[in-house]
C-alpha cells in the first residue's frame, strides 16, 4: 500500500474584488481542474496508487471525474485510484476547513493545495502535522510558489514515497498566530492592521488604511501587502522570525514606496519605522480599533475593548521543498528507468 | 459611543436599515395579506434578500436607472419608488403606481430611474444595454444595474447583453442573484460552470462574487463597480450569494427545498438581523435605535394596506386608456 | 421640375433630416455602417442593401454597428427609447424576429399601458420584408400581420419612395414604438420626391386611383400589381378604385368604407399568407361595418399557406399577380375580361 495523498481545489477562490479595483484574474474552474489532472498523472507516475480528494460542487469535480473516466477509457493508466471526502458541501471556505480536518484523519501523508493564500492558510489552520504542496491559482500567490504543478506532484510523489531525504524533501515554515480577545487566527505571509472596521469585500487595496504589517517572510518577487516587506528587507522563508513595518500617511511618511499590492496595481505607501519581528514574542498593534487582513483578507474586527496581539511561530508546519526534491532526484537519477522497468510498464 | 467602524455614517446606516426593514415588512405583509386570498394574481416575495438590493441602492441616484426581476418589490422600495403606490398597485388600485394595469410583477418608476420590474426573465439585461447607452450620449457620469436570477442567467438575452456590453464598454453592472433556486431547479442542475465570473471573464468583463446576506460585502463591492462604469471603466458582473426565504410565487410547497431549510435559514443567514447585531455589537447604533424604525416601519406598512384596500380600482374606461401615446 | 429618386434614397434622405434635426436621434444595426473592426473601409456596406450608406461620414458617433445579437441590440435599442432618446434600431430582415421578438412584444409594446401611462418608448424598429427576391423562405416573409395584432405597436408600410420619406419622418417623431416595413423589392423604385423634410400622419389612407366598380385595397409592393389590375381591368371597362393603406396599425378603414359605399365590392391584396392575414382583418371588419353597401362578397388574395419557393418560377407564383386580383375582380364584378 503506497502513502495516502490528500488534494485540496476549492472552487470559490479568487473571484474577489480585486478583479475589479485591480488586474486580477483567476484560473477559470475547466483550468483548476486540469491542474488537478496534471497533479494526479506526475504522482502515479511515481507510484501512488490511491489519492483522496475534497469534493465540490463548483465544477472542478465534474471534469476531474470526467477526465479520469475518459483516460480509463482509452485503456490508459495515467491516474491513480481517487476516492472523494465523504463531506457536506457548502460552497464556502468551510469546505477547506472539513477537508483538512478529514484528510488529517485519514493519515494522509501530503495534502496538494490549489488556491491562493487565503486557501492555504484555510487548511494550514486545521492541520500544522501534515505537510503541504502548494500550486497558486487564485488571486493573491504569496505563499505558493509559482511552477508546473506536473513537477510539483511530481516531487510530492518522489517525497512522501521516501526516496528522498526528509530533511531535503520537506522545508519548515514560519506562521503568525493572531488574536482577537477570545478568537484565534492564524496567518501564513501577513496579518496586516487597517482602519476599516469591518470585513466588506475582504481584500485590502486602500493603502491609506495600514497601519501596520507583520509577516513570516519578506520575498521582493512576490506580490501583495507582503510585497511592501519584501522591497524594504528581505527575508527568506528559512530564516527566523519575520518582519514588522509601521505605516504613517505619506505626507508625514520617513519613506515612501511604491510596491506591487495586487495584480497590476502598484501603489505608494508611508513607511514610518521596521524591523526584524523575532520569533515567539507575543505583540499588541498600536491601532485601537479596526480589523486584521490575514493573508491579504479583513477577518477579524476589533475595538478598544478587546486584547489583540500576533506572534510568529518558527517551524510550524512543513512543505514539500519542490526545488531541493528535484535536484536531488536529478542528481541521484531518481527518475532512471532499467530497461526492464520499462518493458513492464508497456503491458 | 465608540468611534464608527463602518464605511458609512451613522445616519447612513439608520437608512440602509429602514430600507431593508422596510423590504422586509413589506414582503411578510404580502405573504399573510396573500394567503387571505385579498391579492390576485402572482407575488413574488424578496424577504431575506435585502441585503443585495439595498446594498447595491445606496450608491445610485435617480438618473441612474436598474432593471429588474419579477421579484422586483426590494428592488423597488430600494430605489425609492413611494410604497403606498406600490402597495396599491399590488392590489389593483387605480392609485397604484402603475394605474393598477401593470401588478406586482410590473411596478415601474421611471421617474425613479425604475425601469420595471419584468415577468420575462432576462429581458432587463438588453435595456439596461439601453440605459447605459443613453447615459455614454448624455455623458453625465449615469449607470445602469440590471438584475437576474442564477436562473436567467442562462437566457439568451443575459448573454448577449454581457457581450455587447463589453464590446460598447457600457457603464453597467449585471447582478446576478444567485439565491441557488430557479423556480424549484437548482442552480446546481441548470448552470454548467457554477462560476458567474467565469463566465464574465468569458465576455471580457470581471466578476467578483460576495455573501448577498453581508451587507457590507455588497455595498463594498458594488461601491467599486459603480464607481468604475461612472467613470468610463466599463462593465462588471456582480454575484450576490443569497437566500429567499419563502417559494419562488406565493402558494409555492417548496418541497424541493431540504426539510427545514427555510428555518435554518432564517435563524442563521437572517441578513438583517446579522446588519443589526454587528452595529449594535459596536456600540455605532443601540437596539432601541433600530427599534424605533421597527415600529416606525410597521406602521407604514399598516398604513399602505389599509390604504390599498380602501383605494378606489380603475374604471372600464382606464381599460382603453395609454395603449400609445396618440393614435 | 419631378426630383425622381429611390425608395432606398427616400428613406437615407428621412434618416438624414432627422438625425440634422434631432441630436437624440442614433442608428443601430448589423453593418448599417460595415467594416467594423475590419481591415479594409468603414462605410463598406452602409447597409447590406445600400439605405444607409453615406450616413455615417454625416452623423459619426451616431450609428452603431451590432454584433450578431437582436435580441441584445433591438433590447437596448428600446431601453434607450424608454431612457429618453431616439433610437432608429435596424432588425436586418422581419424574418429575424423570431430572435428578438419579446423585447418587441412584451416590453416595448407594453411599457405604456403596464406602467399605467408613465413610460414613453419613441422607437423605431426598420426592418425588410417581402418576397420576389429569390431570398427564399427565411428572408422572404410579409410578418406584417403578427405586428398588427400587437396593442402598443404601430406599424408602418410605404409603397413608393415619397410616402417612405415621410412616414419614416413620422415614425421617428412619433412617441410610440413603430415597426416600419420596408419592401426590399421596392428599393429601386424611384418617384418624385421633395428635398425637404415632411412628415405623413398616421392613419390616413390614400386612394391613388379613383373608380366606380370596385375597390381594390392593398399595402406594399402588391398596391403596384393592384395598379396593374386596375390598367388591365380598364380595358374591359371595369373601372378600379385603388386603395394604399400606407399604414397598417393604426389602419385607416374610414376611407375605405368610403369606397365601398361608392363601389360596392371589395378586393383585398394581401402579400401576407392568408390565415390572420390583413387581409382577413380588413375584410372582416368591413364585413361586419358596411354589410349593407356590399353588392357582393369581399374577395381576399392573399398568398397561399406555404413558406417561400426559391425556385423563380414557384415564387413568382407565389406572390399575388396583377392577373389574380383581376380575376378575383372579374369574380364578383361578373365580367369577363378582354383579353
Amino acid at each position: 500500500m503506497t502513502p495516502l495523498i490528500g488534494i485540496i481545489a476549492n472552487p470559490v477562490s479568487a473571484r474577489d474584488i480585486r478583479r475589479v479595483v485591480a488586474n486580477a484574474t483567476s484560473l477559470q474552474i475547466a483550468d483548476r481542474a486540469n491542474i488537478v489532472l496534471r497533479v494526479l498523472a506526475a504522482l502515479a507516475a511515481c507510484g501512488i496508487e490511491q489519492v483522496l480528494m475534497m469534493p465540490d460542487r463548483g465544477g472542478i469535480y465534474g471534469h476531474v471525474t470526467r477526465g479520469i473516466e475518459r483516460s480509463r477509457n482509452q485503456g490508459e493508466h495515467r491516474f491513480p485510484s481517487i476516492s472523494f471526502l465523504d463531506m457536506p458541501v457548502t460552497g464556502t471556505v468551510e469546505d477547506t476547513h472539513c477537508a483538512a480536518r478529514l484528510l488529517r484523519k485519514a493519515g494522509v501523508a501530503a495534502i496538494v493545495v490549489l488556491g491562493g493564500d487565503g486557501t492555504h492558510r484555510a487548511v494550514v489552520s486545521q492541520c500544522t502535522t501534515i505537510p503541504i504542496a502548494g500550486i497558486s491559482t487564485g488571486t493573491n500567490n504569496a505563499f505558493p510558489e509559482h511552477r508546473e504543478p506536473t513537477v510539483t506532484g511530481l516531487a510530492t510523489g518522489l517525497a512522501v514515497m521516501g526516496r528522498v531525504p526528509h530533511g531535503t524533501a520537506f522545508a519548515p515554515n514560519k506562521l503568525l498566530s493572531v488574536a482577537v480577545s477570545e478568537k484565534n487566527e492564524i496567518a501564513l505571509v501577513d496579518a496586516a492592521f487597517v482602519t476599516d472596521g469591518y470585513a466588506g469585500a475582504r481584500a485590502v487595496w486602500r493603502m491609506h488604511t495600514l497601519r501596520e504589517l507583520f509577516v513570516t517572510f519578506a520575498d521582493p518577487e512576490v506580490i501583495g501587502l507582503a510585497a511592501i516587506a519584501g522591497l524594504i528587507e528581505p527575508v527568506s522563508r528559512r530564516m527566523s522570525g519575520g518582519l514588522m513595518v509601521r505605516f504613517a500617511p505619506t505626507p508625514d511618511a520617513a519613506m515612501i514606496l511604491g510596491a506591487p499590492i495586487a495584480p497590476g496595481l502598484v501603489e505608494a505607501v508611508g513607511i514610518d519605522d521596521w524591523r526584524r519581528m523575532p520569533a515567539g514574542v507575543p505583540f499588541a498593534p498600536t491601532l485601537a480599533s479596526g480589523s486584521v487582513a490575514l493573508d491579504g483578507e479583513r477577518e477579524l474586527s476589533f475595538t478598544e475593548r478587546d486584547e489583540v496581539s500576533i506572534m510568529l511561530l518558527d517551524n510550524a508546519f512543513l512543505t514539500v521543498d519542490i526545488a531541493a526534491t528535484m535536484k536531488f532526484s536529478a542528481v541521484h537519477g531518481l527518475m532512471r528507468q532499467t530497461h526492464r522497468q520499462y518493458e513492464e510498464s508497456l503491458t | 459611543m465608540s468611534s464608527n467602524p463602518f464605511p458609512l455614517a451613522k445616519a447612513e446606516l439608520l437608512q440602509a436599515y429602514r430600507t431593508m426593514r422596510t423590504i422586509r415588512e413589506f414582503e411578510e405583509r404580502l405573504h399573510v395579506e396573500f394567503a387571505k386570498g385579498d391579492i390576485p394574481g402572482f407575488v413574488h416575495l424578496y424577504a431575506g434578500e435585502e441585503a443585495c438590493a439595498t446594498g447595491i441602492m445606496m450608491h445610485l441616484t435617480d438618473i441612474d436607472r436598474i432593471a429588474s426581476t419579477h421579484r422586483g418589490h426590494g428592488h423597488c422600495i430600494a430605489k425609492g419608488v413611494d410604497v403606498h403606490s406600490m402597495m396599491a398597485e399590488i392590489y389593483g388600485k387605480e392609485t397604484g403606481s402603475c394605474r393598477g394595469k401593470g401588478g406586482s410583477m410590473h411596478i415601474a418608476d421611471l421617474s425613479k430611474g425604475m425601469m420595471g420590474a419584468n415577468g420575462i426573465l432576462g429581458a432587463g439585461a438588453p435595456l439596461i444595454c439601453g440605459a447605459g447607452l443613453a447615459a455614454k450620449f448624455r455623458g453625465d457620469g449615469g449607470v445602469g444595474v440590471t438584475f437576474f436570477g442564477d436562473g436567467a442567467s442562462n437566457q439568451g438575452t443575459v448573454l448577449e447583453s454581457m457581450n455587447l456590453a463589453a464590446i460598447w464598454n457600457l457603464p453597467v453592472i449585471f447582478v446576478v442573484e444567485n439565491n441557488g433556486y430557479a423556480e424549484s431547479t437548482s442552480v446546481d442542475y441548470a448552470t454548467a460552470v457554477d462560476s458567474y465570473v467565469d463566465r464574465a471573464s468569458g465576455f471580457g468583463l470581471p466578476g467578483v462574487t460576495v455573501d448577498g446576506t453581508d451587507f457590507f460585502a455588497v455595498y463594498e463591492a458594488a461601491g467599486e463597480m459603480i464607481k468604475r462604469a461612472r467613470q468610463g471603466g466599463g462593465p462588471s458582473l456582480l454575484e450576490c450569494k443569497m437566500i429567499r426565504f419563502f417559494g419562488h410565487f406565493e402558494g409555492d410547497a417548496q418541497t424541493y427545498k431540504a426539510k427545514g431549510e427555510n428555518e435554518l435559514n432564517r435563524a442563521t443567514r437572517d441578513c438583517l438581523k446579522m446588519f443589526a447585531q454587528r452595529i449594535t455589537h459596536t456600540g455605532v447604533i443601540t437596539a432601541a435605535e433600530f427599534a424605533v424604525i421597527d415600529r416606525e416601519v410597521a406602521s407604514l406598512i399598516d398604513d399602505a394596506v389599509s390604504t390599498a384596500k380602501g383605494a378606489p380600482l380603475p374604471t372600464t374606461r382606464d381599460l382603453l386608456t395609454d395603449v400609445y401615446v396618440s393614435y | 421640375m419631378a426630383r425622381n429618386i429611390s425608395f432606398k434614397q427616400a428613406i437615407n434622405e428621412a434618416l438624414d433630416l432627422e438625425m440634422r434635426r434631432d441630436p437624440t436621434v442614433i442608428i443601430l444595426g448589423e453593418d448599417i455602417v460595415g467594416g467594423a473592426g475590419s481591415p479594409g473601409e468603414t462605410d463598406a456596406w452602409g447597409g447590406v442593401l445600400g439605405v444607409t450608406k453615406g450616413l455615417n461620414a454625416k452623423h459619426g458617433g451616431r450609428l452603431l454597428d451590432t454584433p450578431l445579437s437582436e435580441s441584445a441590440y433591438i433590447g437596448a435599442a428600446i431601453g434607450a427609447a424608454a431612457c429618453g432618446m431616439r433610437p432608429v434600431a435596424e432588425l436586418m430582415f422581419l424574418d429575424f424576429m423570431g430572435v428578438c421578438f419579446d423585447q418587441i412584444l412584451n416590453q416595448a409594446a407594453k411599457f405604456k399601458y403596464m406602467f399605467g401611462g408613465k413610460a414613453k418608448t419613441p422607437v423605431v424598429i426598420r426592418a425588410m420584408i417581402g418576397a420576389g427576391f429569390r431570398a427564399a423562405a427565411q428572408h422572404s416573409q410579409m410578418l406584417t400581420p403578427i405586428f398588427t395584432h400587437v396593442p402598443g405597436l404601430k406599424v408602418v408600410c410605404p409603397s413608393n419612395a415619397y410616402d417612405a420619406k415621410g412616414l419614416l419622418i413620422q415614425s421617428i417623431r412619433d412617441d410610440d414604438p413603430v415597426i416600419f416595413c420596408e419592401h426590399k423589392n421596392l428599393y429601386a423604385l424611384e418617384a418624385d420626391v421633395p428635398a425637404e423634410s415632411y412628415a405623413i400622419p398616421f392613419g390616413e389612407a390614400n386612394v391613388v386611383r379613383d373608380g366606380k366598380d370596385v375597390t381594390i385595397v392593398s399595402y406594399g409592393l402588391t398596391l403596384h400589381r393592384a395598379l396593374e389590375a386596375a390598367e388591365r381591368l380598364a380595358k374591359s371597362r371595369v373601372e378600379a378604385e385603388v386603395i394604399d393603406l400606407r399604414t397598417l396599425s393604426p389602419i385607416d378603414l374610414d376611407t375605405v368604407i368610403e369606397s365601398i359605399e361608392k363601389t360596392g365590392r371589395l378586393v383585398m391584396v394581401d402579400e401576407a399568407n392568408p390565415r390572420c392575414s390583413i387581409a382577413a382583418d380588413v375584410v372582416a371588419t368591413v364585413t361586419q361595418n358596411a354589410f349593407e353597401a356590399l353588392k357582393a362578397a369581399p374577395q381576399m388574395v392573399t398568398a397561399p399557406h406555404t413558406p417561400v419557393p426559391f425556385s423563380p418560377v414557384l415564387e413568382d407564383l407565389y406572390i399575388p399577380s396583377a392577373d389574380g386580383i383581376a380575376a378575383a375582380v372579374s369574380k364578383i364584378t361578373k365580367t369577363a375580361l378582354a383579353a
